[in-house]
This record gives structure tokens, sequence and C-alpha cells, in this order.
């Protein structure tokens, strides 16, 4: 299995993955995300986790990590109707992160943290 | 309480003027009167409601005359202010149908007043306008007037009063792309039981949720041998010889056109033209090799990149046009297609 | 397998100085259930209340919802590898408390969900406002990891609702129903002319609180695999899933799964009831591969004719469900899909994240982004604070007079994934 990437807007998943892994971490809201993600699958990375991995709905939780092979290669029509799919979703949803304490905050990086773990357990299987 | 006021829109036929002859009856309102199927709603509203005026319009006249017949059968409901607006019910009349999806979409635009239609499902005019106003399924003749307006008047009715409107199953009226909420008599598991006992049985079933469809078609093999092939053109983007000798409608084309294009080399503004209403026609008219291109296909069958061109060429226009009849155009075109062995087929949009 | 199940209908929840069954009312001794809760060291105290069908009660954030149940006969111990030992259970008898549920309640996490109203509007949404709730909000112990609380309230729901399903064991039922699969040679034999169906179950199985167990395994960690749906009457499947209130299983829905009670109704008349596959809905995609791989093997290898899929939670899972459904109708076997809708607060979005042509057959358990308006109750058990903040799309979710303006997915079960209510959308 080819190395992956992380790409993140969660500063939990960077910090925890500093020197161990590739990580792309950007400041940027959940949907930024997706559509950066999307950007790197046209050039060929492959999603190698689901982009709406957790059950917390988009733009209520503004965090998101997502696992893309390190790798470019042909562009792979899958995780392109993936993310899209994905960002379509996404709009549809009300933003709703606006006055959360920071205590909510932590706890949404730990749980989209728990999320991309569960993705990397899998992962480095190989 | 004051009674809910409706106005009523019907066709000359229903208004007992005449068929297709007095297709062309300019539109009238004819203010306190009730007139043909308005006397079954007027019995279905019992003291709710009632017909405060009719309209009258020659489906041929709306459907020819649009823009006017439009202004004015406006001008005519705002006169009225009626509560709420009924048009039809249709039935597998087609231009008909158009007629009261028009009609009825534009009072609920334009005059913010809720309206009601009513049709047969594969009436050309459910397609066009089912997600802008609520459109009653109805049977496809006639005689389903009375189920018809069983439905529509109730839904009339609420929308009057502006009640909330149920789901599409509740109400009756066509799927419109909104997802309404409501409870079902089971619960969903049991009938997730129900409908794969009907789904083993090979009986017919309906989904709670229809898939977005997308209707994909498979691609053919690729064409081997273009040096020989017979290639033909097909367009929906309406170019016609000038003069638009079959009439093919600007829009919601009730008909396709077959025209020759044997010793053709070139589409000039003096021969061809777009029938197309639905974009600027200047580009194409100018030059219609530009939608339809026979001048570059000339050349390649002039330099031997593909066999030849097909005489015939099949034309029609895609604004607005029913996906079911523009898959039944082709549905017959087709066959000529294959019948004259041509090999492969360039189709062009705008 | 065959399994009688006892019903023991339970009219009223009062405390006592004893905990008892009696006529159809339980009574509980706070203390005993304190004791059983508490015997975690990671849980410093607990409080236990009474939520009845009608009451002005709002319990929020529900954690999980839970039947108590023992097993009288057969082998193993209800909840196998969680409260009892791994044993393979689903034979035998058992006796369940119906009409009531002990439901955990408690913010683990800042931003959980879960509402059950007892009365109004929020009511006719939630399954659980027609069952006597006894509720329990466990304090955990200072600096707690989000993981061992979860873990801690996880257990200690199970070991009331055992605590108390214990109280039932010398009962008579007031019902008994016997359910029964034959074996793969038995059901060709006993039902040559019926239809062979099977019920795949996916299970949610992302991380922390998206998790559920089987037989105390991580559901992310099987691979497909065949079930005697009475096993999860035993309580073989339990929820670690406190995300996504409207469609997420508590354990309750696994123990009554309605899917496997409507196949049961028709096992031996209409179709034959084959059994039950679970499987999994990871984050890694490989695994959704495989996984869907799977199960669409099994299906063809217990010569199916039919299943019927259902999913849990949101995102995700339709990636899963329509790769399942994909694979498995491209095996022949028929294939009907259970799910739930987030088409916008105004009903126009696409519903899913995914589609195939191969899902024509869909029940629905409705639109979870419709918005409904729940007036103020009398009392909460629980807490507003996160629910007053997410839950509309203005600030003023928590309205003058109280109400709140919330989606149904804050609603614990309103859009469930199995089939459990009548909700539906078109």
């Amino acid at each position: 299995m080819d190395s992956y990437m992380i790409l993140t807007n969660n500063p939990l998943a960077a910090r925890k993955l500093e020197g161990r892994r590739t990580v792309c971490y950007i400041s940027v809201p959940y949907e930024e995300l997706l559509r950066e993600a999307e950007k790197k699958i046209c050039q060929g990375h492959r999603l190698l986790s689901h982009p709406l991995s957790g059950s917390v709905k988009p733009k209520e939780t503004p965090y998101k990590s997502i696992m893309l092979s390190g790798k470019k290669e042909e562009v792979d029509p899958q995780s392109v109707r993936m993310i899209e799919a994905a960002i379509q979703t996404c709009e549809k949803f009300t933003d709703r992160q606006k006055s959360y304490g920071q205590e909510v905050y932590e706890d949404f990086q730990l749980i989209d943290w728990t999320l991309l773990e569960s993705a990397m357990e899998s992962a480095d299987v190989w | 309480m004051s009674k809910i006021k409706v106005v009523h829109y019907i066709n000359q036929f229903f208004a007992n003027i005449g068929g297709e002859e007095k297709a062309d009856y300019p539109a009238e309102i004819r203010v306190g009167e009730v007139v043909g199927p308005g006397l079954a709603f007027n019995m279905n509203f019992k003291d709710e409601a009632e017909i405060i005026a009719t309209i009258v319009c020659g489906d041929s006249y709306f459907n020819e005359n649009l823009e006017k017949a439009k202004a004015d059968i406006l001008a005519m409901v705002k006169e009225q202010a009626p509560d709420v607006f009924i048009a039809g019910p249709a039935f597998n009349a087609g231009r008909y149908g158009v007629a009261c999806g028009t009609i009825a979409a534009a009072v609920q635009e334009e005059l913010g007043i809720p309206a009601v239609t009513g049709m047969y499902v594969e009436n050309p005019g459910a397609d066009m306008f089912k997600d802008q106003v609520y459109m009653i399924s109805t049977k496809n003749s006639a005689a389903g007037m009375r189920a018809a307006v069983g439905k529509m008047a109730p839904l009339a009715l609420k929308l009057a009063r502006g009640e909330k409107i149920g789901a599409s199953c509740e109400e009756g009226y066509m799927p419109n792309g909104v997802r309404v909420n409501f409870f079902e008599k089971e619960r969903g598991s049991k009938r997730a039981v129900n409908m794969l006992l009907k789904k083993l049985a090979d009986k017919p079933f309906e989904t709670e949720y229809p898939m977005p469809s997308f209707d994909k078609v498979a691609p053919n093999p690729a064409v081997k041998d273009l040096a020989h092939a017979k290639i033909a053109l097909v367009t929906s983007g309406g170019i016609v010889p000038k003069g638009n000798p079959d009439h093919i409608e600007s829009s919601s084309a009730s008909h396709y056109g077959e025209y020759d294009i044997a010793g053709v080399m070139d589409l000039t503004a003096e021969t061809y033209e777009t029938a197309h209403g639905g974009y600027d026609p200047v580009y194409a008219n100018e030059d219609a090799d530009r939608v339809l291109p026979v001048d570059v296909l000339r050349d390649m069958e002039k330099e031997g990149k593909i066999g030849e061109l097909h005489h015939l060429f099949y034309t029609t226009t895609g604004n607005g046009t029913a996906v079911a009849s523009a898959k039944a155009f082709a549905d017959e075109f087709s066959q000529k297609l294959k019948a004259d062995g041509v090999d492969a087929v360039i189709l062009t949009s705008t | 397998m065959r399994l009688e199940m006892g019903h023991i209908y339970i009219k009223d929840i009062q405390f006592a100085d004893e905990s008892k069954i009696q006529d159809g009312v339980l009574y509980v001794a706070k203390e005993e259930l304190e004791k059983t809760a508490l015997e975690d060291e990671k849980i410093k105290g607990v409080s236990f209340d009474i939520a009845r069908p009608g009451e002005s009660v709002r319990i929020t954030p529900v954690k999980d919802v839970i039947e108590p149940r023992v097993k009288v006969e057969g082998r193993g111990g209800v909840f196998p590898g969680v409260i009892s030992k791994v044993d393979t259970v689903g034979s035998g008898k058992t006796y369940a408390l119906k009409g009531m549920a002990v439901v955990t309640a408690g913010r683990i996490v800042g931003f959980q969900e879960g509402i059950i109203d007892m009365t109004g509007p929020g009511a006719q949404y939630t399954p659980f406002s027609q069952t006597l709730n006894l509720v329990m909000v466990c304090e955990p112990v200072d600096d707690i990891k989000q993981h061992d609380y979860e873990k801690a309230v996880r257990f200690a729901g199970f070991r009331v609702a055992a605590y108390i399903g214990e109280l039932a064991r010398s009962l008579t039922p007031d019902e008994t129903k016997v359910y029964e699969t034959c074996t793969i040679k038995e059901g060709l034999e006993k039902y040559p002319e019926l239809p062979r169906v099977a019920y795949v179950q996916m299970l949610q199985s992302q991380g922390l609180l998206h998790d559920t167990y089987v037989y105390g395994v991580d559901a992310k960690k099987i691979v497909p695999t065949i079930l005697s749906p009475t096993e999860i009457m035993d309580g073989a499947i339990v929820s670690g899933n406190c995300v996504s209130a409207c469609d997420k299983n508590p354990t309750y829905v696994h123990q009554n799964n309605p899917v496997v009670h409507d196949l049961f109704e028709e096992h031996g008349k209409t179709l034959n009831f084959v059994c039950q596959i679970i499987t999994n809905e990871n984050v890694y995609l490989a695994d959704k591969q495989r996984s869907s791989d799977w199960t669409a093997k099994l299906c063809k290898m217990l010569d199916l004719d039919g299943v019927i899929v259902s999913q849990e939670g949101f995102g995700n899972p339709d990636t899963d469900l329509i790769m399942n459904c994909k694979k498995i109708e491209a095996e022949g076997v028929k294939t009907v899909i259970i799910t739930d809708e987030y088409a916008g607060r105004d009903g126009k979005s696409q519903s899913l994240a995914d589609a195939d042509a191969a899902a024509d057959a869909v029940v629905t358990g409705g639109n979870a982004n419709e918005v409904i308006i729940l007036p103020k109750l009398d009392k909460v058990i629980g807490t507003l604070d996160y629910v007053t903040k997410i839950a509309g799309a203005s600030e003023e979710t928590l309205r003058e007079d109280g109400s709140l303006e919330v989606e149904l997915q804050v609603i614990t079960g309103a859009t469930n994934e199995t089939g459990f209510n009548k909700l539906s959308a078109r």
C-alpha cells in the first residue's frame, strides 16, 4: 500500500500527527476543506477515507480530516464522484457553529480525530 | 366567514364551444359564471368556496399567442383577486395541459395567488410544470373527472387557507421534488417486508424514494473504420430549412423534422435557420453549420476521413420539450437511421 | 435456533425500599440502582428519575435506551461479551420487561443531541415517549477522558438494565412468543417453495461515539458474518453510538429490531427467514469495499432470493448502503433498502450522499432536516445546554416563550433506519 497523507483543518489531528505522517493542515471552514480535497483528487490523489465520515453533521462540526493517497496517479473517477457528492451534501446543511464554548470545539476536534484514527488503524495494517 | 373565492380556467372544449376547429378561441372571462367542470368543483366545495369567474381560452390560441394570452389572463385573474386559482383538469390533452401549467404557474409566481391544476402524468404539461405548481395526477381521459375534482378541490381549499400541504401521496399531487414528511399506516420495517415480497413475486411496487434519475446510456463501442462509415447528423438545436416548413415549435416541440441535405455543402443564412426559442438565434441564423456542422462533415467526406454524410438529418427543439416526447421522437427516427445503414450519429445540442 | 420470548408488561415504575415487580409495577430501590451503577470507579455519582408517557418531561441529551431482559433458560446471559460471558445466545428462554426502558442521559461530549419528549408534538416522533423511562444521569470522576466516560456510562446502563431484568426471573410472562430459525438444510426441506430471505444490518462503526459492539467486539473490526436473528433478542448487539440521535440505533432498537420481528411474522408463510447478516460502516474506503464484497458473497453463498438492508447514520453510511445494494443486486438477489433522508429544511435537496439505479426499492424514515417546534415542557431531565445552541438556524432557537425550533434530527429515534417508526416522506 502506498503511503498516505492527511488533509485536515483539525488542529488536534495536526498536532498528533506532526512528524509522524504527511499532514497538510489548513485552517479553513469544513466546506473549503472538502474543496481542497477535490483539488488534490483532480491532481491525481485518491480518496482513502470517506469525506463525510462521522455522524456529526457538516457545518455543525467545523472539523474534517481526510486521508488521501500520497502518490499522484491517473484521476480516480470514484474519488471525484464521492468528493463531489460530499460537497453537495455539505451545502444543504445550515451553518450552526457560532457560539460554542471552547470545550465543545475541543470535543469536536477529538471526535474528528477518532474518526481519522479508525481509518488509520485500517490503513496501517498494510 | 365569507366563502373562499375561486377563479377557474378551462379550454374551449370543456366550455362546450367546440373541439379542434374552435381551438383558436381567444381568452375571455365570464364573471359570475360556472362552466363545465366548474359545476363539479362547486359541488365539491360545498359551502366553503365558490367559483366567482371562469376564464375560457382555446388551446391553439393560448399556445400560439403565448405572451399575449398569458398577460390577458393574468390581468383577468388579478381583477377578480381570488383566494385560489384552478386550471383544468386537462387529462391527456397536451396543449391544454401546457396551457394549464403555464397559466397556473404564472398566476402563482406573478400574482402571488396559490394555484392548482391537474392532468395525466404523461401530458407534456406535467413534466414542464409539476415542480412549479401543485398538479393533481389524473386519469388520461375526462372519465376521470370525478376523481380529479375530488382531489383538486380539497387541495385548492387548503392552499387558499394557507394550511400545511401534506406529502404527494396523501394529497394526490405529482411528486414535485420537495420531500414532505408524513406518518404511514405501517412501520417502515413492515413496509420493507411488503415491498420485498412484491419485488420477489415480480409484482409492481412503489419505492418511497426514487433515486435521482441519471438516464445513463452506455456508450457504443468506438467506430472502427471511420473512413468507410456512414455518419448522420441529429440535433435538438432546432436547425430547419428556412421558413420552418413543418412548424416545429420554438419550445415544447410536439414533433421532429426530417430534411434532405443531399448535395448541400454548406448551410447558409439564406437556406437554413433555427426554430429554437431557448437561445439567442442570431449566430445560428447567420450560419446554421454552427449548430449542425454540415460544412465540416462535407470536408471530412472529401478528405476521406469519413465514408459519407447521410443525406437526411433529424431535428427538433430541445427547449422545454418533455423527456417523454424526446424519447418517442428518437425511438422513431433511430429505426429509420438503422434501416438506412447509418453507422454513427453526431448529436448536437445547444 | 429456537428462542421463547416471555413478555412481562410493566404498567408503572415507582421508587421503593425494595426492588421487585408486582402486579405489573416495577418497584426499584434507588440505593440498589446506585450501587449497581457505581460499581465502576469512573462514575462518581448517579441520579435516577422516572418519566412516564404523557408527562410534561423532556429528557436530553439521551445516550442510550435499553430494555431490561433476563435469560431464564438456555446458553449464556443477556448482553453476551459485555455483561455476561461470551456464550452464544439466542436459544432457550428469555423474559423482557415490555413497556419500559432504561434511558442513560448526560453530557459525554459538549455537542450531544438526543431529545425524548414525553408529551406534545415531539412525542409523536420518538418511540420512547411511549415507554415508561427509568432515566439515569451519570456523573464521571474528574478529568476523565471522553472514551472512558462513554464506556463507563454504556456499561452502567447495561448493568442497571440487567439488574432490573433479573427481578423478572421467577415471574410468569403475560405473553410468550416463539422465534425459530432453521438450519440451511432444514429450511430447504421445510419450505422448498418459499423465497429465501435474509436481513442485512449495517452497524455504525466509525470511531468514538460512533461504535457498535457484537458480543463485545467492536464492529469496525469484524468482517461481515451471519447471526441467528434470535441472538439479538438476548442483546448480542449493543450500541456505543451517541451521535445522530434521529437515526442511530439505541440498544433497545437492536433488542427489538423491527426488521427481524416483521420477517419472523412472515417466516414459514410467505418467506423463509434464513438469517441475519451483519456488516459495518467504516471510515476507510478499502474496508467498505471488503465489507460490501463480503456481504454480497454471503448472500450468494446462502442462495438467497431477497434481502432487506438497513442503514445506521448519515453521510458515510450512504456509500456503504449503495455499495451493498448494488453488489447484492448484481448477485441476482432482490434488495429493499431502508434509509432516512437529509433533504434540507425545505425538502428540496438531494436526500442521500450516494445513489444508484440498482436501489429501486427504498423505504424511508423521513426527512431529518424537517423543522419542528417543541414547546417548553415543565421538567427537563439532563440539560438543554447544547440543544439550545445548535438546533435551529438562528441563535434564537430557544425562543422567547421557552419553545425550541429544531430539526427532527435531534429527536431520539425520529427517522430510525431499521423501520422502527411510521414516519416516512414523499
